[in-house]
């Protein structure tokens, strides 16, 4: 039910109680500050939590990065707990991985999976305006900033949206 | 891991879904919840009840939803808990408004251990139980549960009562 991708440098597989720790640790860093961090093991858990229990839920939820080695390097998800308007498609990677372009080739291929097998008509990413790496990522990707959407909670938050391929 | 469905005499316990949170969450952020060091907005509902269903692919053990056969209606919820904060596996209960006095807590509790034992790697269960909730004690006495003392508790005037698997 929850599947596993592959990509040319990483494989997608759904979380273990073993990546609880690094995501904690990740989350408690100011790597955060974008996501309202930094957050403490409380708050890591109810995220672990519900990013897991979509997929039981929904049918959609959230995804380990790991190297071809198995290292844990980050994750993928597509959510939408329910304060959110549509599925939203994010992402993290740790600090030692970043500007390696792995976050864009993970997320590619969650946003292929989303969109085909799963069969989601709607996807966005909700950013941060000032969180210019993010929006960098969403752009490669193809979305488009939508001044009209909706946010969660009415936030001030800036809506990129995802087209279906033709 | 496949979360299971348990049934007993009058119940079925399955696996939460989506369309449950709504009475799961009237539930928490209720008086009902004041045992449950809770305090909960509908957001922190979501957190819990995300945590029930996440434990079973994370731990191989969770919480089910409690099902009325013969009426078909959803009651409450009983669980296998363990969390960041619990120093052992918690077996813990919670009906909805309207349907206690009728044993359904008991009737869940029990399969829901003997499941447990039957296939986990678990001498012991404990219930965490506010000094105050009466209804909580004695559903623990009558599942058999003793008093335990020595154990470390998540919050420091829980009481706690020992489950043991029956020999």
């Amino acid at each position: 039910m929850i599947p596993t991708l592959h990509t040319e440098r990483l494989t997608l597989r759904a979380h273990v109680m073993e990546d609880f720790a690094p995501y904690t640790a990740f989350l408690a860093t100011g790597r955060t500050l974008y996501m309202g961090g930094p957050h403490d093991d409380r708050t890591a858990w109810s995220w672990f939590c519900s990013d897991i229990a979509q997929w039981h839920l929904l049918g959609f939820g959230s995804l380990a990065l790991t190297l071809k080695n198995g290292t844990f390097i980050g994750q993928v998800n597509v959510i939408q707990p329910p304060i959110f308007p549509e599925p939203e498609l994010g992402w993290c990677v740790f600090a030692p991985y970043e500007g390696l372009g792995y976050i864009t080739e993970a997320a590619t291929a969650v946003r292929d999976w989303a969109f085909g097998p799963r069969g989601l008509t709607t996807m966005v990413s909700y950013i941060d305006p000032a969180n210019t790496r993010s929006i960098n990522v969403a752009e490669r990707l193809g979305a488009t900033l939508d001044p009209y959407a909706a946010t969660p909670n009415n936030d001030p938050t800036g809506v990129w949206r995802y087209a279906r391929a033709a | 891991m496949i979360t299971p469905t348990l049934h007993t005499d009058r119940l079925t316990l399955r696996p939460y879904r989506l369309d449950d949170f709504d009475a799961y969450a009237v539930l928490m952020t209720s008086d009902r919840a004041k045992y449950m060091q809770a305090g909960l907005d509908r957001e922190g509902a979501w957190n819990w009840f995300t945590a029930d269903v996440a434990h079973w692919p994370l731990f191989g053990f969770g919480s089910l939803m409690i099902d009325v056969d013969a009426v078909g209606e959803t009651i409450g919820a009983v669980g296998l808990n363990k969390g960041i904060n619990f120093p052992e596996t918690e077996l813990g209960w919670q009906l909805y408004d309207g349907y206690e006095g009728h044993g359904y807590a008991t009737e869940a509790a029990v399969a829901l251990r003997d499941w447990g034992f039957a296939t986990l790697p678990l001498e012991t269960l404990v219930s965490y139980i506010d000094p105050a909730n009466a209804a909580s004690i004695r559903l623990a006495e009558r599942l058999g549960g003793k008093r335990d003392t020595s154990a470390i508790p998540p919050y420091p005037c829980d009481l706690i009562y020992r489950h043991r698997r029956a020999a």
